[in-house]
């Protein structure tokens, strides 16, 4: 069998959430396929400026063919064409152009996909938001398998999408939030799918002892793993924690690791230790008593399923559909919706042993039954099988002609959005 | 705040999310929903008696207000007003000819009025400076209550935590003497009216001598030792990769001591 991987960046040191998850997914399943991965030039997720050679390359093993991004994202026109988009009527041409502008717009990469796609069996399409996802669906729909990756926001309540996910082969959710809010929003419940996510390469051995020594942390503490960033639910985080902090003065200590996009506060129990390497990082996990996760959108927070997997129960914000769902689904993890449950929350399981063992336990079984890497590697291999043995029905859904394309009579993708039902599925 | 018990291998998280919200209900005393804190909100009072709502420059306002009027304050109004002038030879002539002007119109009525509300405007004047004070130190007042309610607030947020914090470590350390394996059983009424239900299998608790060793065994533990730290905090979770024993052993914490016994209310390995 051969597979394709599709993703927007691609490098043993590029750590986003998506390119992550395709480079666990590309090296796992190179042990049973030939895999080759497709990707651009570029490194910076905000400019797409390209920084990497192009042509083949090697990343642990596996081939990687890297193609030119022909235009870096402009900021100002992105942000203006989101703002059409998501907040006002527009048409279909509005939202093509939101996905150029959007980028990483590499035509080379669209070409050799459709030229070459024969010799793949299937081609694993990462991130649906993007120009090489939403392209490479459209020519290589009879082989493409979608992994979305996607978050509850207004890029999903946006028209062009629809196409993409009732044209593809198949489609690896990453949880179950995930595939209600996509089915609500495109009725793809045709399309053969299934709530896979993702592992991870958590060490057997940590040495919590030795991350406490190298930083000087001798309390106990929460810690925070991510972008330190509004988005992401810092800001609230941060007042969150003053006020607990000034409630309990004895009390758990706050660690972040990441890079601050929010000014971080000066308290004498935040400590901010920046970026740390993938073994402080686990070292941090297992000295920490708990891992919060104020983010208000995730498709599947692999953090979280790290902490699970080492024995460390999350608190998440409530708000976030996907990370409630997982905490409830997992019994190994609590939730908070306002201050008060924050303190409530927290609070019982910094005090409460017998609750934090039993929420730690698990989540390490959560982890192995759901996201070990026999698990994963196993239900793309079945959906695969499942893919062979069905043939590719539907043809792809045509664009509307060029007047239609300039019709606008599109909602808000907002307005779409809000009408999808949320909540932790069931 | 208060603990769950844990008491089962199954931990039910949404009925641990209902706990904490029926807690939180209980200490608020009301659970307004959004819009019932909406319209609240929408209340103008509130707005009225919200310090922060007070204009910070009301005062210069105010002081600017009474500045700009004081050229047309009051004005005196007598009998003899309506005939004054500069000019004495004037003012002559107007009094002879008032007989005459009375002919036409009464104008005594006219000359009461403006006499009474020159009075009034007086008045006025006097009450509008005590007003002054007395908006100015209201505002003053206010702002200084605020603060206060805002202090107090802060105060017995924190108190009420500490409280509870007290209770629950009470409660631990009751059900540390009641429920510690190899002791005496703990204290229950007699089911049906028969007498206390026999000690459970393993349990010695009417042995005398095991009492004695156990009672010797503790004595030789030495503070500081393993599964405590040397300020009465919980020990670093070492090199337990897993973490898992750590949390067990991981009993009340955080805002004060864990009670000198807490090794014994889990696994109870002093004696089994």
């Amino acid at each position: 069998m051969k597979l394709a991987v599709v993703v927007q960046r691609y490098g043993a040191d590029i750590n986003g959430g998506a390119e992550l998850h395709a480079r666990y997914i590309a090296e796992r399943l190179a042990k049973h396929a030939e895999v080759e991965v497709l990707t651009t030039c570029a490194r910076d997720y905000v400019t797409w400026r390209n920084e990497l050679p192009p042509g083949l390359d090697k990343v642990h093993g596996i081939t990687v063919r890297r193609f030119p991004v022909t235009r870096e994202r402009d900021p100002r026109d992105f942000g203006r064409r989101s703002h059409h988009v998501f907040t006002e009527t527009h048409s279909i041409g509005d939202e093509l152009s939101w996905l150029e502008s959007e980028g990483p717009t590499a035509p080379a990469l669209i070409d050799h996909l459709e030229r070459a796609g024969s010799g793949f069996d299937y081609v694993l399409l990462f991130s649906y938001r993007y120009y090489h996802a939403w392209h490479g669906a459209r020519r290589l729909a009879s082989r493409a398998v979608l992994v979305p990756t996607a978050e509850r926001d207004a890029a999903i309540g946006l028209t062009i999408f629809k196409a993409t996910f009732r044209n593809v082969r198949g489609i690896m959710y990453n949880s179950h939030e995930e595939r209600a809010m996509i089915q609500a929003a495109t009725q793809n419940e045709d399309v053969p799918g299934v709530v896979v996510g993702v592992g991870s390469e958590v060490p057997a051995r940590t040495d919590p002892a030795r991350f406490r020594r190298r930083h000087r942390i001798d309390r106990p503490f929460a810690i925070y793993i991510g972008r330190i960033d509004a988005n992401k639910g810092c800001a609230e985080l941060f007042d969150y924690f003053q006020r607990y902090a000034m409630t309990f003065p004895r009390g758990l200590d706050l660690v972040l690791i990441g890079n601050p996009i929010i000014p971080i506060p000066s308290h004498h129990r935040i400590h901010h230790l920046g970026y740390v390497s993938d073994e402080d990082k686990f070292d941090a996990l297992a000295a920490a008593d708990l891992l919060i996760m104020p983010s208000y959108f995730e498709s599947l927070s692999m953090v979280a399923l790290e902490a699970w997997a080492l024995g460390r129960p999350v608190l998440a914000n409530g708000r976030c559909d996907v990370l409630k769902g997982q905490c409830i689904r997992s019994n190994a993890g609590l939730y908070y919706e306002s201050y008060s449950e924050f303190a409530e929350t927290l609070y019982s399981l910094e005090s409460n042993g017998p609750l934090h063992a039993r929420l730690g336990r698990n989540g390490r079984e959560y982890f192995t039954r759901h996201y070990a890497w026999p698990v994963i590697e196993k239900k793309y291999l079945d959906m695969f099988e499942q893919l062979r043995k069905r043939p590719a029905s539907t043809p792809v859904e045509p664009l509307p002609n060029w007047m239609a394309r300039r019709k606008r009579d599109l909602p808000p993708a907002n307005q779409v959005l809000a009408a999808i039902p949320s909540g932790p599925a069931s | 705040m208060s603990d769950f018990s844990v008491r089962s291998d199954a931990v039910d998280v949404e009925q641990i999310m209902r706990q904490v919200r029926s807690r939180i209900r209980e200490k608020r005393g009301v659970d307004y929903t959004e819009d019932e804190i909406k319209e609240l909100a929408s209340v103008k009072l509130e707005r009225f008696l919200d310090p922060k709502g007070v204009r910070s420059d009301l005062l210069d306002q105010y002081r600017k207000r009474r500045e700009s009027s004081t050229t047309a304050r009051n004005y005196a109004f007598e009998d003899t007003t309506l005939y004054e002038s500069s000019r004495p030879l004037l003012r002559a002539i107007r009094k002879l000819l008032n007989p005459i002007l009375k002919l036409f119109f009464n104008p005594t009525p006219v000359v009461e009025a403006l006499h009474i509300q020159s009075k009034l405007n007086d008045n006025y004047n006097q009450a509008e400076a005590l007003y002054y004070e007395l908006i100015h130190n209201l505002v003053l007042e206010t702002t200084r209550l605020g603060i206060e309610v805002k202090n107090l607030k802060m105060r017995v947020e924190s108190m009420s935590s500490r409280l509870d914090f007290d209770e629950r470590r009470a409660r631990a350390l009751e059900g540390v003497v009641q429920y510690r394996p190899g002791t005496v059983a703990p204290l229950q009424p007699p089911a049906n009216g028969t007498s206390t239900a026999p000690p459970g299998p393993g349990s010695n608790a009417n042995d005398p001598d095991r009492r004695l060793r156990r009672r010797r065994r503790r004595g030789r533990r030495r503070p500081g030792g393993p599964g405590q730290g040397p300020s009465g905090e919980r020990s670093q979770h070492a090199s337990d990769s897993t973490g898992e024993s750590a949390s067990e052993a991981r009993s009340e914490r955080s805002d004060a001591p864990p009670p000198s016994n807490a090794g014994d209310s889990g696994s109870g390995s002093t004696d089994s």
